[in-house]
């Protein structure tokens, strides 16, 4: 496991209004990892990611990328060091998988061979090479899913985060995208990952946070976590019932 | 430049999709060359030629089928104010027939000729016609009537002229005495009008035959001297280069349905940031290191390219359909087109960005869009009504006013970008132009960015 932080997050808090979304988060990303994010709906994960990659300003605390200040949300030099790929399927269905890409890596700055080598990588990486020239409303589920985090990773950001990556693909898919990350982890590329599914967590991350009523309730490896809990040998799922409760968080 | 690039990378990406429905295309397209088809063919028909005014329809039975009635229906079929029906080689209309369309309300105004009306018009009398209307119809009424005295003088070569003067003192009170007076001077005065024809039309037959043709054109006709005793000095002012068989309505009817179809397509295509929105793409625009102007300025860059296209289409459609010379002034056609463009695409991208959802979207546009047609004249020319005052300065307001206003004075009155009608036009599109896309701005960091 690296040591070096990426991404720090120090007391973070967000309001929508009256409701603290996020109060007082705090954690940093180290580099070439795959931190995990969790928490139950509502918990701040998401307007968390918000404020990381600059899709929400105002917010208190201090970020810091690589050691230095960080406001993603007024820099667009900071936003190209972060690459996001959404919960929703951000493609557009009308255009090729290649035309996806093209446009998306264009926006990260890239033209030319640069774009044309970025492409080949992302759809080779999501095993989408053979379809490239078919429009993505011919995809199935899993590809779709698939050229989405392709689209989030062609500038090479140093921190890719992805947002339910895998939310309502069958398990093949998710195996091929499983692989995938861990492709881009062995090339050392640096992750932030969020996902309902415990063993996804489990398989995948290094490091997991886990986030409730906008708060860290607790941060690391899925072993440390369960021993912290005092159920050693425990599985993630039970570890992160244990930490946040059984009520249902539908309100939120 | 990076802006611009970036927002070319959004334009060209939505000029993909855009066409690449080919469907969604061909609707955007074939649907305004649908309307503008219908609507120019309806005011070439209705109101033909360079008439401003509409023909009102008029239901005849002719129960004399004598020469002198043929020839009275003929005059009526030339009138400039009356459509006559049944048309020529139709099936005839008996008086019953003629009348229960009226109480069907399938007519409005019937005319029934009375058997001997042509034995009765060849003697000098005058013969009564009867008219079975509906009452509420009196504005029609009117015009049927100038149509009806033109043709009644024209087909009684001016002989019932005496006989109607005497009539129509004996209606306002004279003595019948009285009035067989007036009828006898008029008689005389229609001997000498006669005698100065037959005079007329026997220098005309001597004179040489290059100036013969242009006599014949001022020939005598008895009921344009009717209706030209009021004296008025006219002055024709035709603009120098209206093709012929451009109508004023015609005009108006290809321009409204062109300027609203446009509405309808560019608040679609400026919609296009809700669909990102809706479709889930907008957080990964936002996330990329861009300027957040460019994904605005991106969207106005595509909605721009598609009005103009869409302009440059309808308009060389209805040029070729209706060879009405959309292209005579092509810079002031240009101009304006940019200009209406413009500010049509920043009310798009203002419904845009204040709706939070498409459907909000399409309800606040539909319900916008026809309101400023109707009362900005795409619809019909308002300048023809008396609307009250307050109604004026509402129909000002919209851009629609305006952009038919500059369309109108360039088709239809020939002038060109440099004619302050033209200029003024072109300031308010402009400012319309301005102001709705700098709301658009304020309101899309409000609502969708949070930060610049």
């Amino acid at each position: 496991m690296t040591s070096i932080p990426l991404l720090e997050v120090d007391e973070l808090r967000f309001r929508y209004g009256d409701r603290a979304a996020v109060d007082g988060a705090s954690f940093a990303v180290h580099e070439a990892e795959i931190f995990g994010f969790l928490g139950p709906n509502g918990a701040g994960k998401t307007t968390t990611i918000s404020c990381v990659c600059g899709l929400l300003d105002g917010w208190q605390g201090a970020m810091r990328f690589g050691g230095a200040a960080f406001t993603p949300a007024r820099v667009a030099a900071d936003r190209a060091r972060v690459g996001l790929v959404p919960q929703e399927l951000a493609i557009y269905e009308e255009l090729t998988g290649r035309e996806n890409l093209e446009f998306f890596g264009s926006l990260g700055g890239l033209a030319g061979a640069s774009l044309t080598a970025a492409v080949d990588r992302g759809l080779e990486i999501t095993g989408l090479a053979d379809r490239a020239g078919d429009r993505a409303d011919t995809y199935s589920g899993g590809m779709k899913r698939r050229l989405n985090i392709a689209a989030g990773d062609l500038h090479q950001p140093e921190l890719l985060i992805l947002d339910e990556p895998t939310a309502g693909v069958d398990p093949q898919s998710r195996n091929h995208i499983f692989e995938a990350l861990q492709a881009l982890r062995a090339d050392g590329r640096t992750l932030l990952y969020t996902t309902h599914y415990m063993e996804e967590a489990e398989r995948l991350c290094d490091r997991i946070a886990i986030l409730d009523q906008g708060r860290l309730v607790d941060l690391g490896s899925a072993e440390e976590l369960a021993a912290r809990a005092g159920t050693p040998g425990a599985n993630l799922e039970e570890v992160f019932l244990g930490l946040t409760g059984h009520s249902l968080r539908d309100h939120a | 430049m990076s802006l611009v690039r970036d927002a070319w990378t959004i334009a060209r990406k939505d000029l993909r999709s855009y066409f690449r429905d080919r469907t969604g295309m061909l609707l955007g397209f074939l649907l305004p060359i649908a309307l503008v088809t219908a609507f120019g063919f309806i005011a070439q028909v209705l109101y033909g030629g360079q008439s401003a005014m509409g023909r009102t329809t008029l239901w005849f039975a002719d129960e004399d089928q004598s020469s002198g009635s043929g020839a009275f229906v003929e005059l009526l079929r030339d009138s400039s104010t009356i459509a006559l029906r049944p048309r020529a080689g139709d099936e005839p209309v008996d008086a019953a027939e003629a009348r229960l369309k009226v109480e069907d309300g399938d007519a409005h105004h019937a005319l029934i000729i009375p058997a001997g009306f042509g034995a009765a018009i060849e003697s000098g009398g005058l013969p009564e016609l009867q008219m079975v209307r509906d009452p509420a119809r009196s504005m029609e009424g009117q015009m049927i009537s100038i149509g009806l005295m033109q043709a009644y003088m024209g087909a009684t070569e001016g002989k019932s002229f005496p006989a109607m003067m005497g009539r129509q003192m004996e209606q306002l009170g004279m003595e019948a005495e009285q009035a067989q007076g007036v009828v006898a001077a008029a008689e005389m005065i229609r001997g000498l009008i006669e005698v100065f024809v037959d005079e007329e039309e026997a220098e005309e037959q001597a004179a040489p035959p290059a100036t013969a043709a242009a006599d014949i054109e001022q020939a005598f006709s008895m009921d344009t001297f009717m209706t030209s005793m009021v004296p008025v000095a006219n002055e024709d002012i035709p603009p120098p280069a209206r093709p012929r068989q451009m109508g004023y309505m015609q005009a108006q009817s290809v321009a409204g349905m062109v300027v609203m179809m446009l509405m309808f397509g560019l608040v679609a295509c400026g919609s296009s940031l809700i669909v990102e929105r809706e479709g889930g793409t907008l957080p990964r625009l936002l996330a990329a290191p861009i300027s957040r102007d460019a994904i605005l300025l991106g969207k106005l860059i595509f909605t721009v390219i598609i009005g103009y296209v869409q302009l440059i289409v309808l308009f060389s459609y209805g040029e070729l359909l209706f060879g009405f010379g959309a292209f005579q002034d092509p810079v002031t056609l240009a101009i304006l087109m940019i200009s209406i463009t413009a500010a049509v695409t920043g009310f798009g991208l203002l419904v845009a960005t204040w709706a939070r959802t498409q459907k909000q979207a399409e309800g606040v546009s539909t319900l916008i869009i026809l309101v400023m047609s109707c009362l900005g004249g795409a619809w019909f020319p308002l300048q023809l009504f008396d609307v009250p005052q307050v109604v004026e300065v509402i129909m000002r307001c919209t851009l629609v006013h305006w952009a038919m206003s500059g369309l109108q004075n360039m088709f239809f009155h020939q002038q060109d970008w440099t004619h302050p009608n033209i200029l003024t036009s072109l300031a308010v599109l402009w400012g319309f132009a301005v102001v709705a896309v700098l709301a658009s701005r304020w309101l899309y960091y409000r609502r969708l960015a949070v930060s610049k």
